[in-house]
């Protein structure tokens, strides 16, 4: 287990020096004058001018690197052209909330993903498993952003028992968390139901059922743990994006998340605010993807010791 | 026992009439970049220093300008001396008197170089002032403070917007030194006190009880960051939202459900197609013509915007000195158009490129045009980027046209003639069409400079009906804007730029009182 901690830690440098590089051409390729962006439309051409200077933006692209590099070393993501606030200052204010809805989502998702799944799996063909199927077909479909504002309409406008937008307290998480839950409720729940059925297929569970187990028991302690495997996999890969890609549901639900300051950065040009975002995020992705990892090692020992 | 009784007792009679629910609630689609309103470049940051601030003139919802922290100013003969008188009754909310001296500090602070990425530009007319900024001075030379309640700016030349230019958030008066951790906890001595900013989230402002205006009516003013037109309308419908701006393609249904509550104003805002008057053929004057008759200008207006727009006699807009409502607009003609285009020797097959930023309703003026031009023998094709991709490519000349928009930044013919049409703002400055006309370059100076009102409006007619007749823009429309007050609020308006609504007149409707 050690050995497998030490190997998955040490391919993250190189993993993030790569997204460093990417993140730091990106920007480069993509058009558009992040001074400009800065000082507004009406800024005069000595402004412009002179910020350029300042900022190394005139400098050749590897010297502009080797000091986004060194900065970057020591910790520090750099400064906002826009705001002028320290960008790992604002991302860590953008952070917890961001979190907040990411697990609340994950929550949902887990919770209404593996009862419909273990329905599904246990009475397939059922009503409930019927009509589970056909809304993971849908919950898969629709965009976020429709799912988001139909949420709105009917919870928040027409029942009024819900706030359509903010974020202080916890009837302000429903929404959005069913909304961005809503894509991994349906995967969860067709990825359970068919991991939960090859298992109570097989021998094991034969067994158990001979010696005359419930089949509450059967279900819940011996098919449902060699079923996780995968889900744990799909939910750890959505947390993920959760954590790293909620603009959508941010910005609907005007929830003080990561996803907004990035969005706002990209459409701002702010060039170091879009890096360090881009470079916080993979970091997050990256350390997400190891527990998952290691969750994994912990429900399969196979998987450590492979 | 009876002690949570009595704390019950003493929360309702607290509650009583005024009660939590005098809290107003405005929204912004975006966080403002800086509470500093040395920052304000983009409109969040101007609209919420005009309410934590004061400056030394002011807007008031009528864009008419207004007596701020100074009562009086006078200008001397030659046009270049402004003398302003400070009112004597103005403090900062940390209770310090607002003196002349941190005017001064204040205009010093946003021309001081170190603070980079600010908003200069409203104070470059101060002589010297250009000069400190780029570092080459220790001093404005131009800022004076002879007392305590006198401050005189003397400028480089005559310059008769320029009391308005200190009308702009930019220029708004803070403390000296400004103390720690302003850009985020500002402290002002305008109408609002700060309270609370929480990113991407809300600011809240508390009435100013000592402002020198007379304290606002509602206790606390709310100011959400809503980015997503759909959610600002649920919001405003459960109440939360004391008002809202109505989307174009909405027009119709708010007018159906909420009429009583709408309001209407059209704005100091051209919606135009700038057509790069150096390139090619576009550089002939029937060219340009000519595309201003192939183009249903009319029709656009009614379909895309919901008939939300003033159709463009010019660039300059109702309201604003100079606005000629007595000149015919370009007809739409496509005959006369190709009539136009052939007396020019340009064969049917032209290739133009239009360049658009995303804004939706951008897509739909931008398929309309292109339809309208093929009709007359021109092939368009659209270039679509986000706003300041487009606007890098524009400033460089690459574009044949672009559809874009200009806003006012103080209500002044001189903010439409000078930046957009005189030579020296060709591309980088605002002159988008690359305009290099000798005429309207002299016009557009006398009319900055005279110091005659009359003959100001006069030069102002005369200018926009130079640039109408150049063609260098499709002259599309003057949008008008709609909003929705809520039925529990009142005193509200649509100010005609954008800091020109202070929220200290907007009252929130006692409960027992019935609805507007």
């Amino acid at each position: 287990m050690t050995r497998f901690l030490a190997v998955r830690l040490g391919l993250l440098v190189p993993t993030l020096f790569g997204v460093l590089v990417v993140a730091f051409l990106l920007l480069y390729v993509a058009p558009g004058d992040p001074v400009l962006a800065m000082v507004g439309e009406r800024a005069d051409p000595e402004t412009i001018t002179r910020l350029r200077r300042e900022l190394h933006l005139d400098e050749p692209l590897p010297a502009q690197f080797a000091l986004y590099l060194k900065d970057v070393v020591r910790g520090d993501l750099g400064t906002s052209y826009v705001t002028r606030r320290p960008i790992l200052t604002e991302l860590l204010q953008r952070f917890p909330a961001t979190l907040r809805l990411a697990l609340a989502a994950m929550a949902v998702a887990a919770t209404l993903g593996l009862a419909v799944g273990i329905q599904g799996a246990w009475r397939p063909g059922g009503l409930v498993d019927r009509a589970a199927t056909l809304g993971a077909y849908l919950g898969v479909s629709f965009p976020v952003y429709w799912v988001g504002l139909v949420l709105i309409l009917v919870f928040a406008v027409t029942l009024r028992w819900l706030p359509p937008s903010g974020s202080w307290g916890a009837v302000y998480l429903v929404l959005p968390a069913v909304t961005l839950g809503m894509r991994s409720i349906a995967v969860v729940a067709r990825m359970t139901r068919a991991a939960l059925q090859e298992a109570l297929a097989s021998d094991f569970v034969r067994t158990a059922r001979a010696k005359g187990l419930g089949e509450a028991r059967v279900v819940l302690r011996h098919g449902l743990p060699n079923a996780l495997l995968p889900v744990i996999t799909v939910l750890g890969l959505d947390f993920g994006s959760y954590l790293t890609g909620s603009i959508l549901t941010e910005t609907i639900f005007s929830w003080p998340g990561v996803g907004r300051y990035v969005l706002t950065a990209i459409e701002k040009r702010d060039l170091p605010a879009v890096q360090g975002s881009i470079l916080f995020l993979s970091v997050v992705f990256v350390f997400v993807n190891l527990l998952t990892d290691l969750a994994y090692a912990k429900a399969d020992p196979r998987v450590a010791h492979g | 026992m009876r002690l949570p009784l009595l704390s019950a007792l003493v929360v309702l009679a607290a509650c009583g009439g005024t009660g939590p629910s005098r809290t107003l609630e405005y929204y912004f689609t975006y966080d403002p970049r800086s509470l500093d309103p040395a920052f304000s470049t983009d409109v969040p940051t101007g609209e919420v220093a005009a309410l934590l601030f004061d400056t030394l003139t002011e807007f008031d919802a009528d864009g008419r300008l207004v007596p701020g922290l100074a009562t009086r100013w006078s200008v001397d003969a030659t046009g270049r001396t402004y003398t302003f008188h400070l009112r004597a009754d103005a403090t900062f909310h940390d209770g310090r008197p607002v003196r002349a001296a941190d005017v001064a500090a204040s205009y010093r602070r946003v021309l001081d170089q170190s603070l980079l990425g600010g908003r200069p530009w409203p104070l470059f007319p101060i002589l010297g002032a250009r000069a400190f900024n780029a570092g080459e001075a220790r001093e404005v030379a131009g800022i004076a403070v002879p007392d305590d309640s006198t401050i005189v700016l003397t400028l480089e030349e005559p310059l008769n917007i320029f009391p308005k230019l200190l009308a702009m958030p930019a220029t708004a008066i803070v403390p000296t030194p400004v103390p720690e951790g302003f850009d985020q906890a500002p402290v002002g001595s305008g109408p609002w006190r700060f309270v609370s900013w929480s990113h991407d989230d809300a600011i809240v402002l508390a009435r100013n009880p000592r402002w020198w205006g007379g304290a606002p009516a509602a206790d606390s003013l709310r100011i959400r960051i809503i980015p997503e037109p759909l959610t600002q309308a649920a919001e405003y419908e459960r109440g939360g939202l004391s008002v809202v701006e109505i989307p174009f393609g909405e027009t119709r249904r708010w007018e159906a459900r909420h009429g009583p509550e709408l309001q209407r104003r059209p704005t100091i805002r051209d919606l135009y197609i700038a057509i790069n008057t150096a390139r090619g053929p576009l550089a002939d004057v029937r060219v340009r013509r000519a595309l201003n008759h192939a183009v249903d200008v009319g029709a656009l207006l009614e379909t895309v915007m919901a008939g939300r727009g003033a159709r463009a006699r010019g660039a300059i807009p109702p309201g604003i000195a100079g606005y000629d409502a007595a000149r015919a607009p370009y007809a739409y003609d496509p005959a006369l158009a190709r009539r136009l285009l052939a007396e020019a020797g340009v064969r049917p097959g032209l290739a133009l490129r239009l360049w658009r930023s995303q804004r939706p309703e951008y897509a739909r003026i931008a398929q309309a045009v292109q339809q309208d031009l093929a009709q007359v023998g021109i092939q368009v094709e659209i270039v679509q980027r986000d706003a300041s991709s487009a606007r890098a490519a524009v400033r460089k000349g690459e574009a044949d046209l672009f559809l874009t928009d200009w806003y006012a930044d103080y209500p002044d013919p001189e903010n439409f003639t000078f930046p957009l049409f005189h030579s020296r703002n060709a591309g980088t400055g605002g002159n988008y069409a690359f305009l290099k006309d000798p005429r309207v370059d002299s016009l557009a100076v006398r009319l900055r400079t005279t110091p005659d009102e009359a003959e100001k409006e006069r030069l102002a007619r005369e200018t926009d009906a130079r640039i109408f007749d150049l063609a260098p823009w499709i002259f599309l429309w003057h949008p008008v804007d709609l909003w929705a007050e809520h039925p529990r609020v009142t005193g509200w308006r649509i100010p005609a730029i954008f800091n020109g609504q202070r929220w200290t007149g907007v009252r929130i409707l006692p409960e027992e009182t019935p609805a507007r």
